[in-house]
């Protein structure tokens, strides 16, 4: 079984938010959702000897997730790929999970009273696909793969190049991994 | 972009505040039964206890985003709140069976079942005290959100349920006396109590401030200067506690009555702002900017039609 994961080469990383509206056209998403922002980490330290990077936001789709634990429905789960989504039937719109992810990856529809969040394009990837934001990104910034095989593109990059997790010491195991 | 209905709001605070009070008065009252003896508490009390947390139950329920499909929540066992539901609604049946004890009526046939009596008191003596704690439980637990993060919240919860529910139980003693009951000395306890409240949230501040992350710090610095000090010293503070501690010393059935609702005051109000400071996650390089410049969403470019 697969153990899906998202790479983001932030050396390549623009900041052009391509992926950002093509996951909201995909989605259909209203103004207050955004699955995966596009924030500016710095400019840090003092010319010349400046840098600054755009971070893509999006779920971690984390292996000890606290969102999946959080849920009282059973609606959050996590699928044996690594996946983490919301069956919308089941959710009541509590809003744990929300409360309970570090990353600020979920949202409260305020139509429907169920909770959004990224799916890795879940659709796409049964199909064999990549996710909508990964086929965007004109800067192959943004690669999608197998973390489990060794061989795949996503293990190589994480392997081969520095790379860290998102609040790492919280001990939620992300699956998006930077590589700077 | 607008935070509305992002995080969870007043009505959870208040689904706590009731939840907290009632099962703390189950504890109260079981303490008493089991230690000291019965007929006690007044009817009022034991009938009060139960309904309050069947009124923190209705709030929850109002606060979900699909209030219909409520009953979802008992069937995650592994999550907190679905054990927390389940907790509530046996300590909500235990604890009216338990106040049918006091109630003179016919088909009420179990009255004289002493062994009942005792073993719904045990029964709530355990689930009340999950019901007044787990709300701090749910808190501390969050690892993104700096202010609730820890085991202290569950401490400080926990206390304010016992202070709440003594108020309340001592106010449900003057409307309805009890001759003879031990309820007659709480004011001295309850002062005590009002005591270790106000340095014990003190003491939780100034940990958040000085002795733990930056954003644990950020957090705490809303509740010493920022937008939620005002709220913090006069409201919980000044009237929620050092008020009715002076008040309750005072042997004054009037005074002490009024400290009782000042105490319920502080309680709620302090639910209130806890709830609030919640809305502060741990936030991601760069996010609180990027997050500062998106629409609210009443903005004319947004309402245009553009076609």
């Amino acid at each position: 079984m697969a153990r899906y994961a998202m790479v983001m080469d932030t050396r390549h990383c623009i900041g052009c938010h391509s992926c950002t509206i093509a996951c909201k056209i995909r989605n259909e998403l209203p103004t207050y959702m955004i699955y995966n922002p596009v924030t500016t980490d710095g400019p840090h330290g003092t010319f010349p000897h400046l840098n600054m990077l755009f971070l893509p936001l999006l779920c971690m789709h984390c292996d000890n997730s606290p969102c999946v634990d959080a849920c009282p429905t059973g609606a959050s789960v996590q699928t044996e790929n690594g996946i983490v989504h919301v069956v919308d039937k089941k959710c009541v719109g509590c809003l744990s999970c929300i409360m309970a992810c570090p990353y600020g990856a979920r949202y409260h529809n305020h139509e429907t009273g169920a909770v959004n969040k990224c799916n890795f394009c879940l659709d796409r990837v049964e199909e064999g696909m990549r996710p909508h934001c990964v086929e965007t990104c004109h800067q192959k910034a943004r690669i999608f793969g197998d973390l489990d095989d060794p061989n795949s593109e996503v293990s190589k990059l994480i392997s081969e190049n520095r790379s860290f997790q998102l609040l790492q010491e919280l001990n939620t195991d992300p699956c998006v991994f930077y590589i700077y | 972009m607008s935070e509305k209905h992002q995080t969870w709001g007043w009505m959870l605070a208040v689904d706590f505040f009731f939840a907290g009070m009632g099962g703390a008065m189950l504890i109260v009252a079981a303490i008493i039964d089991l230690f000291i003896g019965k007929n006690q508490i007044s009817v009022l009390a034991n009938i009060v206890g139960p309904l309050c947390m069947s009124v923190g139950c209705g709030f929850l329920i109002l606060e979900l985003g699909r209030p219909l499909q409520a009953w979802r929540v008992f069937m995650n066992p592994k999550a907190i709140l679905t054990f927390g539901a389940w907790m509530m609604t046996f300590a909500i049946i235990s604890g009216f069976v338990y106040a049918s004890f006091g109630i003179d009526f016919g088909l009420f046939f179990w009255r004289d079942w002493g062994f009942l009596r005792q073993l719904l008191a045990l029964v709530n003596l355990v689930t009340g005290l999950v019901v007044a704690t787990y709300p701090g439980v749910l808190l501390g637990r969050h690892k993104g959100r700096p202010f609730w993060v820890g085991p202290a919240i569950m401490g400080l919860f926990l206390l304010s349920s016992l202070v709440t529910a003594l108020a309340l139980h001592l106010l449900c003693a003057m409307i309805a006396p009890v001759e003879g009951s031990v309820l007659n000395n709480l004011p001295k306890l309850l002062a005590a109590l009002l005591l270790a409240q106000g340095l014990l949230w003190a003491g939780y501040l100034w940990i958040k401030a000085s002795g733990t992350t930056a954003a644990e710090a950020a957090s705490a610095q809303r509740w010493i200067s920022g937008d939620l000090s005002k709220r913090f010293k006069i409201s919980f503070m000044l009237l929620g506690t050092l008020l009715p501690l002076v008040m309750f010393l005072i042997p004054v059935s009037l005074f002490q009555g009024l400290a009782t609702l000042l105490v319920l005051f502080g309680g709620v109000t302090m639910r209130m702002m806890t709830v609030t400071s919640g809305n502060d996650r741990t936030f991601l390089p760069g996010e609180l900017q990027y997050r500062s410049r998106l629409p609210h969403g009443h903005e004319r470019f947004l309402k245009k039609n553009w076609i």
